[in-house]
């Protein structure tokens, strides 16, 4: 986390940087192959729906070859881009750009729970408060952990599947009677929970819910409004900046 | 120029004397087909089979075989109509014809007379476990010629995709007897060989339109089609190393148990059903949240001057 516009002499800027260019870009090649897979690969996962909507679907693709191949070359990049991101977060602490900070951390914490139920509570009315969130809630705390157990699941999975003769060297023996079934259901119906996901938590969320509406620029600038950053991330806010906080209880 | 003007007597004449067996077969057989194309429906015979009696002539001259006279299959059939001197057979014909008569009772002959062409193909049928149970175990399901290409009188090329072993139509027309239930019960067939088809990538690219994945003869074999369990089999053991290899370039042992009709072993069975239960769970709770957030949101709206913090 990095402050930017240091202009303000009284230390309250207009915006705050969120994420950096490299997030960003991270984010744009995340969503990019994840939105090619996921059209790509649905026509193979339901490829006997009725009416021959698939095939149809498909042939929009330019056909099941070239399809596949998009299928691939989209899944590839995105296991790079996550390496890549995980050694970016690396080299962060590495270099002492970034610290672990209960308040600012995206590590999921007990408070979560509480912040979960606390809001549930608050949706029935049977709180007047709803959560109050550092710099990450539980809902992006959780949409960015769903990525993660994504590539570890559907993104080795997938690996394997598009280079079967590569992996199988490692497979041991005895699992080769399940582990390429194993695979394909791993891959399928995991990736059916990452689109389901996006869908409805990451769309409403970011996009549907009418304060983002329709969608928060962030994604490009990078950046959040102070007024912003203290209605939605308050603990965060009191962190960066106390002496305001103070003022106002004064 | 008078080399020019040979050229122009003798090209017509050529071309007619190509077509002229055409022709002849042409007008053999529209004798036939006077009658047979114009005929509806089936007719008994004394042995109490029943015989369709129409022969669609448009197709069947649109066919591969549509150059061919009737009498070429139908050798019975010398003379028109229908006496049957059967001196005319030769005897390797009519020795198949005996031993395939119990699958053909009505017209043996024609039914053996595919190898007069096809010969060598034929003995591989005859050879393989699709022929032996017809000759050797006398029953009559399957499979000979006609079981898997149909009518012989609309036999199409294989690349046509309205031909019933092409591509498109292999699946289904291998499904018709390893698809049926007596059948596989009586035979004690793998059991679930056209839905794991289905749902492999292979049988789903091919749904797609995929050109160059493999249908059921592509690991199989067609013509000398062996049963899983014979050692000569392609897709018997480590044979499959060489079989996967045609597409995937060094398919190794631990490759190759990766397609298979057996259905899928407890672990994977078992995972898709927790993974199921994970999605429902995991789609429940953002269902919910989102509903409800938006409710609360809506409430906030309408009832609540300041809303939260």
């Amino acid at each position: 986390m990095s402050e930017t516009s240091t202009t303000a002499a009284k230390g309250i800027p207009k915006e705050i940087e969120r994420f950096d260019v490299i997030f960003r870009i991270q984010h744009v090649v995340m969503f990019t192959t994840f939105l090619l897979l996921s059209f790509t690969g649905w026509g193979l996962k339901y490829a006997q729906a009725p009416a021959g909507v698939s095939s149809w679907w498909i042939r929009v693709w330019g056909g099941a070859e070239t399809a596949g191949i998009i299928h691939r070359v989209a899944g590839v990049t995105m296991l790079l881009d996550f390496i890549w991101h995980v050694i970016y977060l690396f080299y962060l602490f590495a270099t002492k750009r970034m610290t672990i900070n209960l308040k600012t951390t995206i590590i999921p914490l007990p408070k979560d729970i509480f912040d979960v139920i606390q809001n549930f509570l608050y949706f029935f009315g049977l709180s007047k408060q709803k959560a109050r969130f550092g710099k990450f809630s539980y809902a992006q705390k959780f949409d960015y952990w769903a990525v993660f157990w994504g590539m570890f699941i559907i993104g080795f999975s997938g690996f394997a599947l598009a280079f079967p003769m590569l992996v199988s060297h490692i497979v041991p023996s005895f699992t080769t009677a399940w582990i390429w079934e194993l695979l394909s259901i791993m891959h399928s119906d995991e990736a059916l929970l990452a689109i389901v996901f996006i869908l409805f938590w990451h769309f409403y969320n970011e996009h549907l819910k009418p304060e983002n509406f329709p969608m928060s620029w962030l994604w490009i600038t990078g950046k959040i409004s102070t007024e912003k950053l203290k209605h939605h991330h308050p603990i965060e806010y009191e962190l960066l900046f106390p002496d305001e906080k103070k003022s106002r209880k004064d | 120029m008078t080399y020019k003007k040979v050229i122009y007597c003798v090209l017509p004449l050529l071309v007619l004397a190509l077509l002229l067996p055409v022709a002849a077969s042409a007008q053999e057989s529209a004798s036939c087909l006077a009658c047979h194309s114009s005929m509806k429906g089936r007719i008994k015979t004394t042995g109490g089979n029943l015989i369709e009696l129409n022969v669609d002539s448009e197709q069947f001259q649109a066919s591969v075989h549509g150059a061919l006279a009737c009498t070429d299959c139908h050798m019975k059939f010398t003379d028109n109509p229908h006496s049957s001197p059967e001196a005319s057979v030769p005897q390797d014909v009519l020795s198949l014809s005996s031993k395939i008569s119990k699958k053909y009772p009505v017209d043996p002959v024609a039914a053996a007379a595919c190898g007069k062409c096809h010969g060598e193909i034929y003995q591989k049928v005859l050879k393989s476990v699709h022929g032996r149970n017809i000759t050797e175990k006398h029953q009559t399901d399957g499979a000979l010629c006609v079981d898997c290409h149909g009518s012989p009188h609309y036999i199409l090329p294989v690349k046509n995709p309205a031909s019933k072993v092409s591509r498109e139509q292999q699946v289904e027309t291998c499904g018709r007897c390893h698809g049926d239930k007596q059948i596989i019960e009586k035979y004690k067939l793998e059991e679930n060989v056209m839905d794991s088809f289905k749902e492999s990538f292979h049988g789903r690219k091919l749904h797609l339109g995929h050109t160059k994945v493999p249908v059921c003869a592509s690991c199989h074999n067609s013509h000398d089609i062996r049963s899983k369990n014979d050692p000569n089999s392609p897709v018997f053991g480590n044979n499959r190393l060489q079989t996967c290899g045609k597409c995937h370039k060094g398919a190794n042992e631990k490759f190759i148990p990766a397609i298979t009709h057996k259905r899928p072993g407890p672990i994977p069975h078992y995972t898709e059903k927790a993974l199921i239960f994970l999605v429902l769970g995991v789609f429940t709770f953002i269902i919910s949240h989102v509903l409800l957030e938006a409710f609360s949101d809506i409430r906030d709206a309408i009832f609540r001057k300041g809303g939260h913090e």
